[in-house]
Protein backbone atom coordinates (compact mmCIF):
# COMPACT_ATOMS: atom_id res chain seq x y z
CA UNK A 1 0.00 0.00 0.00
CA UNK A 2 1.37 3.41 -0.94
CA UNK A 3 1.49 6.68 0.94
CA UNK A 4 -1.35 7.98 -1.18
CA UNK A 5 -3.79 5.75 0.63
CA UNK A 6 -4.33 8.14 3.48
CA UNK A 7 -7.95 8.34 4.50
CA UNK A 8 -9.44 11.31 2.66
CA UNK A 9 -11.45 13.82 4.63
CA UNK A 10 -15.19 13.48 4.74
CA UNK A 11 -15.37 16.85 3.10
CA UNK A 12 -13.84 15.48 -0.06
CA UNK A 13 -17.10 13.58 -0.56
CA UNK A 14 -18.88 16.90 -0.46
CA UNK A 15 -16.52 18.38 -3.01
CA UNK A 16 -16.89 15.29 -5.15
CA UNK A 17 -20.67 15.57 -4.96
CA UNK A 18 -20.44 19.21 -5.91
CA UNK A 19 -18.22 18.74 -8.92
CA UNK A 20 -20.65 16.11 -10.18
CA UNK A 21 -23.81 17.81 -9.10
CA UNK A 22 -23.18 21.28 -10.39
CA UNK A 23 -23.60 21.90 -14.09
CA UNK A 24 -21.25 24.24 -15.92
CA UNK A 25 -24.23 26.49 -16.70
CA UNK A 26 -24.75 27.08 -12.96
CA UNK A 27 -21.19 28.22 -12.45
CA UNK A 28 -20.18 30.11 -15.60
CA UNK A 29 -20.47 33.84 -16.22
CA UNK A 30 -23.44 34.25 -18.52
CA UNK A 31 -22.74 37.86 -19.30
CA UNK A 32 -20.14 37.28 -22.01
CA UNK A 33 -18.21 39.95 -23.82
CA UNK A 34 -17.81 38.69 -27.36
CA UNK A 35 -16.83 40.38 -30.60
CA UNK A 36 -17.80 39.69 -34.21
CA UNK A 37 -15.41 38.94 -37.06
CA UNK A 38 -15.29 42.52 -38.27
CA UNK A 39 -14.17 43.98 -34.94
CA UNK A 40 -10.58 45.14 -34.50
CA UNK A 41 -7.93 44.24 -31.98
CA UNK A 42 -8.43 47.74 -30.58
CA UNK A 43 -12.06 46.83 -29.76
CA UNK A 44 -10.85 43.75 -27.94
CA UNK A 45 -8.32 45.76 -25.98
CA UNK A 46 -11.02 48.16 -24.84
CA UNK A 47 -13.28 45.32 -23.72
CA UNK A 48 -10.49 43.60 -21.83
CA UNK A 49 -9.39 46.76 -20.12
CA UNK A 50 -12.83 47.94 -19.09
CA UNK A 51 -13.96 44.60 -17.76
CA UNK A 52 -10.70 43.08 -16.45
CA UNK A 53 -10.98 39.93 -18.53
CA UNK A 54 -8.29 37.95 -20.28
CA UNK A 55 -10.11 36.26 -23.16
CA UNK A 56 -12.77 37.42 -25.62
CA UNK A 57 -14.59 34.93 -27.89
CA UNK A 58 -15.19 35.83 -31.51
CA UNK A 59 -18.66 34.87 -32.70
CA UNK A 60 -20.43 34.58 -36.00
CA UNK A 61 -24.18 34.17 -35.71
CA UNK A 62 -23.78 33.17 -32.04
CA UNK A 63 -21.31 30.36 -32.99
CA UNK A 64 -17.83 30.59 -31.56
CA UNK A 65 -15.33 30.90 -34.40
CA UNK A 66 -12.31 31.95 -32.41
CA UNK A 67 -10.95 33.48 -29.23
CA UNK A 68 -8.61 36.39 -28.65
CA UNK A 69 -6.54 36.08 -25.50
CA UNK A 70 -4.25 38.51 -23.73
CA UNK A 71 -1.38 36.79 -25.48
CA UNK A 72 -2.77 37.46 -28.97
CA UNK A 73 -3.37 41.05 -27.98
CA UNK A 74 0.25 41.50 -26.86
CA UNK A 75 1.48 40.09 -30.14
CA UNK A 76 -0.73 42.44 -32.14
CA UNK A 77 0.37 45.36 -29.99
CA UNK A 78 4.01 44.52 -30.55
CA UNK A 79 3.47 44.50 -34.32
CA UNK A 80 1.47 47.72 -34.20
CA UNK A 81 -1.51 45.87 -35.61
CA UNK A 82 -4.25 47.13 -33.33
CA UNK A 83 -6.43 48.19 -36.25
CA UNK A 84 -6.34 44.70 -37.79
CA UNK A 85 -9.43 42.53 -37.81
CA UNK A 86 -9.61 40.08 -34.92
CA UNK A 87 -9.68 37.23 -37.45
CA UNK A 88 -6.00 37.90 -38.20
CA UNK A 89 -4.93 37.33 -34.61
CA UNK A 90 -7.48 35.11 -32.95
CA UNK A 91 -6.94 31.43 -32.26
CA UNK A 92 -9.34 29.67 -34.58
CA UNK A 93 -9.69 26.21 -33.12
CA UNK A 94 -11.41 26.87 -29.84
CA UNK A 95 -11.92 24.30 -27.14
CA UNK A 96 -15.44 24.89 -25.84
CA UNK A 97 -17.40 23.24 -23.04
CA UNK A 98 -21.04 22.18 -23.19
CA UNK A 99 -23.20 23.98 -20.64
CA UNK A 100 -24.95 20.84 -19.38
CA UNK A 101 -21.70 19.03 -18.59
CA UNK A 102 -20.89 18.46 -14.93
CA UNK A 103 -18.37 20.76 -13.36
CA UNK A 104 -15.90 17.90 -13.00
CA UNK A 105 -15.44 17.86 -16.78
CA UNK A 106 -14.52 21.51 -16.71
CA UNK A 107 -12.00 20.88 -13.98
CA UNK A 108 -10.42 18.10 -16.06
CA UNK A 109 -10.34 20.46 -19.04
CA UNK A 110 -8.45 23.07 -17.06
CA UNK A 111 -5.99 20.38 -16.06
CA UNK A 112 -5.57 19.12 -19.60
CA UNK A 113 -5.29 22.38 -21.51
CA UNK A 114 -3.42 25.42 -20.34
CA UNK A 115 -6.22 27.84 -21.23
CA UNK A 116 -7.38 30.39 -18.72
CA UNK A 117 -10.99 30.34 -19.87
CA UNK A 118 -13.35 28.25 -21.92
CA UNK A 119 -16.27 29.55 -23.96
CA UNK A 120 -19.42 27.63 -23.01
CA UNK A 121 -21.96 26.60 -25.63
CA UNK A 122 -25.49 25.17 -25.60
CA UNK A 123 -26.85 22.19 -27.54
CA UNK A 124 -27.17 24.32 -30.66
CA UNK A 125 -23.50 25.20 -30.32
CA UNK A 126 -24.31 28.83 -29.52
CA UNK A 127 -22.20 30.80 -27.09
CA UNK A 128 -23.98 31.08 -23.72
CA UNK A 129 -21.19 31.86 -21.28
CA UNK A 130 -17.58 31.77 -20.34
CA UNK A 131 -15.93 29.74 -17.61
CA UNK A 132 -12.77 30.67 -15.71
CA UNK A 133 -11.16 28.90 -12.80
CA UNK A 134 -12.29 31.77 -10.64
CA UNK A 135 -15.90 30.89 -11.41
CA UNK A 136 -15.22 27.37 -10.18
CA UNK A 137 -13.53 28.47 -6.98
CA UNK A 138 -16.34 30.85 -6.18
CA UNK A 139 -19.03 28.29 -6.81
CA UNK A 140 -17.31 25.67 -4.67
CA UNK A 141 -16.72 28.06 -1.79
CA UNK A 142 -20.30 29.28 -1.96
CA UNK A 143 -21.73 25.75 -2.00
CA UNK A 144 -19.40 24.43 0.69
CA UNK A 145 -20.21 27.22 3.10
CA UNK A 146 -23.90 26.67 2.50
CA UNK A 147 -23.45 22.97 3.33
CA UNK A 148 -21.35 23.81 6.35
CA UNK A 149 -24.15 25.97 7.71
CA UNK A 150 -26.59 23.13 7.17
CA UNK A 151 -24.28 20.70 8.93
CA UNK A 152 -23.86 22.99 11.91
CA UNK A 153 -27.60 23.11 12.28
CA UNK A 154 -27.87 19.34 12.04
CA UNK A 155 -25.05 18.71 14.54
CA UNK A 156 -27.17 20.12 17.30
CA UNK A 157 -29.10 16.85 17.31
CA UNK A 158 -26.99 13.91 18.61
CA UNK A 159 -26.40 10.96 16.22
CA UNK A 160 -27.78 7.52 16.95
CA UNK A 161 -25.17 4.73 16.92
CA UNK A 162 -27.50 2.36 15.05
CA UNK A 163 -28.20 4.95 12.40
CA UNK A 164 -27.73 4.13 8.74
CA UNK A 165 -26.43 7.60 8.07
CA UNK A 166 -22.95 7.28 6.67
CA UNK A 167 -20.73 8.76 4.04
CA UNK A 168 -17.21 7.97 2.99
CA UNK A 169 -14.88 8.35 0.02
CA UNK A 170 -12.30 5.77 -1.01
CA UNK A 171 -9.36 6.52 -3.30
CA UNK A 172 -8.42 3.93 -5.90
CA UNK A 173 -5.25 3.78 -7.96
CA UNK A 174 -4.64 2.30 -11.36
CA UNK A 175 -3.93 -1.44 -11.38
CA UNK A 176 -4.06 -1.61 -7.60
CA UNK A 177 -6.01 -4.86 -7.63
CA UNK A 178 -4.96 -5.60 -4.10
CA UNK A 179 -7.13 -2.81 -2.75
CA UNK A 180 -9.93 -3.10 -5.29
CA UNK A 181 -12.79 -4.51 -3.27
CA UNK A 182 -11.87 -3.11 0.13
CA UNK A 183 -14.49 -0.41 0.01
CA UNK A 184 -17.20 -2.86 -1.02
CA UNK A 185 -16.33 -5.24 1.80
CA UNK A 186 -16.42 -2.44 4.34
CA UNK A 187 -19.77 -1.14 3.14
CA UNK A 188 -21.17 -4.65 3.04
CA UNK A 189 -20.20 -5.15 6.69
CA UNK A 190 -21.63 -1.81 7.71
CA UNK A 191 -25.02 -2.60 6.15
CA UNK A 192 -25.08 -6.18 7.43
CA UNK A 193 -24.36 -5.09 11.00
CA UNK A 194 -27.29 -2.71 10.84
CA UNK A 195 -29.69 -5.43 9.82
CA UNK A 196 -30.21 -4.48 6.18
CA UNK A 197 -31.73 -7.52 4.38
CA UNK A 198 -29.03 -9.74 2.76
CA UNK A 199 -30.51 -9.38 -0.73
CA UNK A 200 -30.14 -5.61 -0.58
CA UNK A 201 -26.66 -5.82 0.94
CA UNK A 202 -25.66 -8.07 -1.91
CA UNK A 203 -26.93 -5.66 -4.55
CA UNK A 204 -25.02 -2.78 -2.99
CA UNK A 205 -21.88 -4.90 -2.69
CA UNK A 206 -22.04 -6.13 -6.28
CA UNK A 207 -22.55 -2.63 -7.70
CA UNK A 208 -19.77 -1.09 -5.68
CA UNK A 209 -17.37 -3.97 -6.31
CA UNK A 210 -17.80 -3.79 -10.08
CA UNK A 211 -17.25 -0.04 -9.96
CA UNK A 212 -14.14 -0.48 -7.82
CA UNK A 213 -12.74 -3.02 -10.25
CA UNK A 214 -13.44 -0.69 -13.17
CA UNK A 215 -11.58 2.11 -11.40
CA UNK A 216 -8.46 0.02 -10.88
CA UNK A 217 -8.71 -1.79 -14.24
CA UNK A 218 -9.74 0.95 -16.64
CA UNK A 219 -9.12 4.38 -15.13
CA UNK A 220 -5.93 6.20 -14.30
CA UNK A 221 -7.28 6.53 -10.75
CA UNK A 222 -10.32 7.92 -9.06
CA UNK A 223 -12.62 7.76 -6.11
CA UNK A 224 -15.61 5.81 -4.97
CA UNK A 225 -18.04 7.65 -2.70
CA UNK A 226 -20.83 6.27 -0.56
CA UNK A 227 -23.69 8.28 0.79
CA UNK A 228 -26.05 6.21 2.87
CA UNK A 229 -29.25 7.04 4.73
CA UNK A 230 -32.34 5.11 5.88
CA UNK A 231 -33.86 5.29 2.43
CA UNK A 232 -31.09 4.51 0.02
CA UNK A 233 -27.44 3.85 -0.72
CA UNK A 234 -25.89 6.17 -3.25
CA UNK A 235 -22.62 5.03 -4.84
CA UNK A 236 -20.66 7.46 -6.96
CA UNK A 237 -17.58 6.55 -8.92
CA UNK A 238 -15.53 9.33 -10.32
CA UNK A 239 -12.19 9.19 -12.13
CA UNK A 240 -9.73 11.44 -13.89
CA UNK A 241 -9.58 9.61 -17.20
CA UNK A 242 -9.21 8.33 -19.86
CA UNK A 243 -13.00 8.39 -20.28
CA UNK A 244 -15.29 6.30 -22.46
CA UNK A 245 -16.01 7.27 -26.07
CA UNK A 246 -19.39 5.55 -26.29
CA UNK A 247 -21.11 4.86 -22.98
CA UNK A 248 -23.98 3.00 -24.63
CA UNK A 249 -21.52 0.54 -26.09
CA UNK A 250 -19.78 0.17 -22.74
CA UNK A 251 -23.15 -0.80 -21.27
CA UNK A 252 -23.68 -3.69 -23.69
CA UNK A 253 -23.01 -7.12 -22.26
CA UNK A 254 -19.75 -8.52 -23.50
CA UNK A 255 -18.17 -5.25 -24.57
CA UNK A 256 -14.76 -4.90 -22.97
CA UNK A 257 -11.42 -3.28 -23.66
CA UNK A 258 -9.75 -5.15 -20.80
CA UNK A 259 -6.21 -6.37 -21.45
CA UNK A 260 -4.88 -9.88 -20.92
CA UNK A 261 -3.72 -9.15 -17.43
CA UNK A 262 -7.12 -7.94 -16.27
CA UNK A 263 -8.64 -11.05 -17.85
CA UNK A 264 -6.19 -13.25 -15.99
CA UNK A 265 -7.62 -11.78 -12.79
CA UNK A 266 -11.07 -13.13 -13.68
CA UNK A 267 -12.47 -9.86 -14.98
CA UNK A 268 -12.88 -8.21 -18.35
CA UNK A 269 -15.87 -10.15 -19.64
CA UNK A 270 -17.73 -6.93 -20.28
CA UNK A 271 -20.45 -7.65 -17.76
CA UNK A 272 -19.53 -5.17 -15.05
CA UNK A 273 -21.47 -2.08 -16.03
CA UNK A 274 -24.53 -4.06 -17.19
CA UNK A 275 -24.44 -5.80 -13.81
CA UNK A 276 -24.24 -2.51 -11.91
CA UNK A 277 -27.25 -1.30 -13.86
CA UNK A 278 -29.10 -4.54 -13.19
CA UNK A 279 -28.77 -4.34 -9.41
CA UNK A 280 -29.45 -0.59 -9.17
CA UNK A 281 -32.77 1.18 -8.83
CA UNK A 282 -31.30 4.25 -10.43
CA UNK A 283 -28.26 4.29 -12.66
CA UNK A 284 -26.46 7.03 -14.54
CA UNK A 285 -23.19 7.19 -16.39
CA UNK A 286 -21.47 10.14 -17.93
CA UNK A 287 -18.17 10.21 -19.70
CA UNK A 288 -16.13 11.94 -22.36
CA UNK A 289 -12.89 10.86 -23.92
CA UNK A 290 -9.93 12.60 -22.39
CA UNK A 291 -11.97 13.80 -19.42
CA UNK A 292 -13.12 11.11 -17.08
CA UNK A 293 -16.00 8.87 -16.20
CA UNK A 294 -18.60 9.12 -13.52
CA UNK A 295 -21.14 6.54 -12.57
CA UNK A 296 -23.88 6.90 -10.04
CA UNK A 297 -25.84 3.95 -8.73
CA UNK A 298 -28.68 4.20 -6.23
CA UNK A 299 -30.15 1.26 -4.36
CA UNK A 300 -33.31 1.88 -2.37
CA UNK A 301 -33.46 0.38 1.10
CA UNK A 302 -37.12 0.98 1.90
CA UNK A 303 -39.50 -1.72 0.68
CA UNK A 304 -42.16 0.77 -0.43
CA UNK A 305 -39.72 2.48 -2.76
CA UNK A 306 -37.87 -0.67 -3.73
CA UNK A 307 -38.29 -1.91 -7.25
CA UNK A 308 -39.81 -5.38 -6.86
CA UNK A 309 -38.37 -7.05 -9.94
CA UNK A 310 -34.78 -6.18 -9.23
CA UNK B 1 -26.41 -30.59 1.86
CA UNK B 2 -23.95 -30.15 4.68
CA UNK B 3 -20.60 -28.65 3.80
CA UNK B 4 -18.86 -31.52 5.58
CA UNK B 5 -20.21 -34.02 3.04
CA UNK B 6 -19.13 -31.83 0.17
CA UNK B 7 -15.63 -31.42 1.55
CA UNK B 8 -15.37 -35.16 1.95
CA UNK B 9 -16.52 -35.88 -1.60
CA UNK B 10 -13.97 -33.44 -2.97
CA UNK B 11 -11.09 -34.74 -0.82
CA UNK B 12 -10.85 -31.08 0.09
CA UNK B 13 -8.44 -29.75 2.65
CA UNK B 14 -9.97 -27.33 5.14
CA UNK B 15 -7.90 -24.15 5.40
CA UNK B 16 -10.00 -21.79 7.44
CA UNK B 17 -13.62 -21.02 8.25
CA UNK B 18 -16.15 -20.51 11.02
CA UNK B 19 -16.17 -22.98 13.94
CA UNK B 20 -19.36 -24.70 12.86
CA UNK B 21 -18.44 -24.97 9.19
CA UNK B 22 -19.27 -28.66 8.96
CA UNK B 23 -22.95 -27.95 9.47
CA UNK B 24 -23.27 -25.11 6.97
CA UNK B 25 -26.03 -25.88 4.49
CA UNK B 26 -25.15 -25.58 0.80
CA UNK B 27 -28.03 -25.52 -1.69
CA UNK B 28 -26.36 -24.38 -4.86
CA UNK B 29 -22.90 -24.66 -6.34
CA UNK B 30 -21.30 -22.29 -8.78
CA UNK B 31 -18.16 -23.23 -10.68
CA UNK B 32 -16.32 -20.58 -12.65
CA UNK B 33 -12.99 -18.86 -13.14
CA UNK B 34 -14.75 -15.76 -14.38
CA UNK B 35 -15.51 -13.49 -11.45
CA UNK B 36 -17.85 -11.38 -13.60
CA UNK B 37 -20.07 -14.46 -13.95
CA UNK B 38 -19.97 -15.11 -10.23
CA UNK B 39 -21.12 -11.54 -9.60
CA UNK B 40 -24.01 -11.88 -12.06
CA UNK B 41 -25.44 -14.83 -10.16
CA UNK B 42 -28.51 -14.35 -8.01
CA UNK B 43 -28.68 -17.49 -5.91
CA UNK B 44 -28.25 -18.09 -2.19
CA UNK B 45 -26.18 -20.46 -0.08
CA UNK B 46 -23.54 -20.66 -2.68
CA UNK B 47 -20.46 -22.74 -2.79
CA UNK B 48 -17.93 -21.40 -5.25
CA UNK B 49 -15.53 -23.77 -7.01
CA UNK B 50 -12.78 -22.04 -8.94
CA UNK B 51 -9.27 -22.67 -10.13
CA UNK B 52 -8.53 -18.95 -10.02
CA UNK B 53 -6.49 -18.71 -6.86
CA UNK B 54 -6.44 -14.97 -6.20
CA UNK B 55 -7.56 -12.57 -3.50
CA UNK B 56 -10.23 -11.33 -5.88
CA UNK B 57 -11.77 -14.83 -5.98
CA UNK B 58 -12.23 -14.65 -2.22
CA UNK B 59 -13.58 -11.11 -2.46
CA UNK B 60 -16.04 -12.09 -5.16
CA UNK B 61 -17.25 -15.00 -3.05
CA UNK B 62 -17.68 -12.66 -0.11
CA UNK B 63 -19.49 -10.05 -2.15
CA UNK B 64 -22.18 -12.47 -3.34
CA UNK B 65 -22.49 -13.92 0.16
CA UNK B 66 -21.01 -17.36 -0.54
CA UNK B 67 -20.60 -19.59 2.48
CA UNK B 68 -17.59 -21.44 1.13
CA UNK B 69 -15.02 -21.49 -1.63
CA UNK B 70 -13.01 -24.42 -2.95
CA UNK B 71 -9.80 -23.72 -4.85
CA UNK B 72 -9.41 -26.52 -7.36
CA UNK B 73 -6.48 -27.91 -9.29
CA UNK B 74 -3.98 -27.94 -6.45
CA UNK B 75 -3.39 -24.18 -6.69
CA UNK B 76 -1.40 -22.47 -3.97
CA UNK B 77 -3.43 -20.52 -1.46
CA UNK B 78 -1.71 -17.36 -0.27
CA UNK B 79 -1.62 -15.85 3.21
CA UNK B 80 -3.55 -12.85 1.89
CA UNK B 81 -6.35 -15.10 0.66
CA UNK B 82 -6.64 -16.75 4.06
CA UNK B 83 -6.81 -13.42 5.83
CA UNK B 84 -9.50 -12.23 3.45
CA UNK B 85 -11.53 -15.42 3.84
CA UNK B 86 -11.47 -14.98 7.61
CA UNK B 87 -12.45 -11.35 7.30
CA UNK B 88 -15.30 -12.19 4.92
CA UNK B 89 -16.54 -15.18 6.93
CA UNK B 90 -16.09 -17.53 4.00
CA UNK B 91 -14.91 -21.12 4.61
CA UNK B 92 -11.85 -21.81 2.48
CA UNK B 93 -10.80 -25.20 1.08
CA UNK B 94 -8.45 -26.51 -1.53
CA UNK B 95 -8.48 -29.72 -3.50
CA UNK B 96 -6.08 -31.40 -5.86
CA UNK B 97 -8.93 -32.35 -8.22
CA UNK B 98 -9.35 -30.19 -11.30
CA UNK B 99 -12.48 -28.05 -11.42
CA UNK B 100 -14.35 -30.33 -13.82
CA UNK B 101 -13.55 -33.42 -11.77
CA UNK B 102 -14.72 -31.62 -8.63
CA UNK B 103 -18.03 -30.78 -10.29
CA UNK B 104 -18.56 -34.35 -11.43
CA UNK B 105 -17.97 -35.61 -7.90
CA UNK B 106 -20.44 -33.11 -6.48
CA UNK B 107 -22.96 -33.98 -9.15
CA UNK B 108 -22.82 -37.60 -8.06
CA UNK B 109 -23.54 -36.99 -4.39
CA UNK B 110 -26.13 -34.29 -5.05
CA UNK B 111 -28.26 -36.51 -7.30
CA UNK B 112 -31.39 -37.63 -5.47
N1 LIG C 1 -13.90 4.02 -15.13
C1 LIG C 1 -13.71 3.72 -16.44
N2 LIG C 1 -12.84 4.44 -17.18
C2 LIG C 1 -12.66 4.16 -18.48
N3 LIG C 1 -13.29 3.15 -19.14
C3 LIG C 1 -14.17 2.40 -18.45
C4 LIG C 1 -14.43 2.64 -17.07
N4 LIG C 1 -15.35 1.74 -16.67
C5 LIG C 1 -15.64 1.00 -17.75
N5 LIG C 1 -14.94 1.38 -18.82
C6 LIG C 1 -15.02 0.83 -20.20
O1 LIG C 1 -16.23 0.14 -20.34
C7 LIG C 1 -15.98 -1.22 -20.70
C8 LIG C 1 -17.04 -2.11 -20.12
O2 LIG C 1 -16.96 -2.11 -18.68
P1 LIG C 1 -17.53 -3.35 -17.88
O3 LIG C 1 -18.94 -3.58 -18.32
O4 LIG C 1 -17.32 -3.15 -16.43
O5 LIG C 1 -16.70 -4.57 -18.44
P2 LIG C 1 -15.17 -5.00 -18.15
O6 LIG C 1 -14.70 -4.24 -16.94
O7 LIG C 1 -15.28 -6.44 -17.92
O8 LIG C 1 -14.39 -4.65 -19.37
C9 LIG C 1 -14.57 -1.47 -20.22
O9 LIG C 1 -13.95 -2.52 -20.91
C10 LIG C 1 -13.91 -0.15 -20.49
O10 LIG C 1 -13.57 -0.01 -21.84
MG1 LIG D 1 -15.75 -4.02 -15.22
Amino acid sequence: MSEEHKQPLQSSLRVQELVYGLRISEVMTSKVFAVSRNCTMRDVQTIMKNNSITGVPVVDNKRVVGIVTMNDLMNALEQGAMEHNVTKWMVGEVQTLAEDMPLSFAISAFGKFSFRQFPVVNKKNELTGILTFRNINHALIRELSRQLREMEQKNEQPEEPESLKFSKVYQLNRYDFENGGKASSEIKKFLKERGVPPKLVRRVAVASYELEINLVAHSIGGMLGFDINENRVKISSHDRGPGIADTEKALTQGYSTANEWIRSQGFGAGMGLPNVKRVSDEFAIESALGMGTMVQAIINLKPETENENK
Amino acid sequence: MELQRIAHALDAEFICGPDDWEKINIETVFASDLMSDVLMSDRDELLLITSLSTEQSIRSAGIVGSEAIVIANNKTVTEGMIELAQDQDVALFCTSHPKYEACVRLGRIMEP
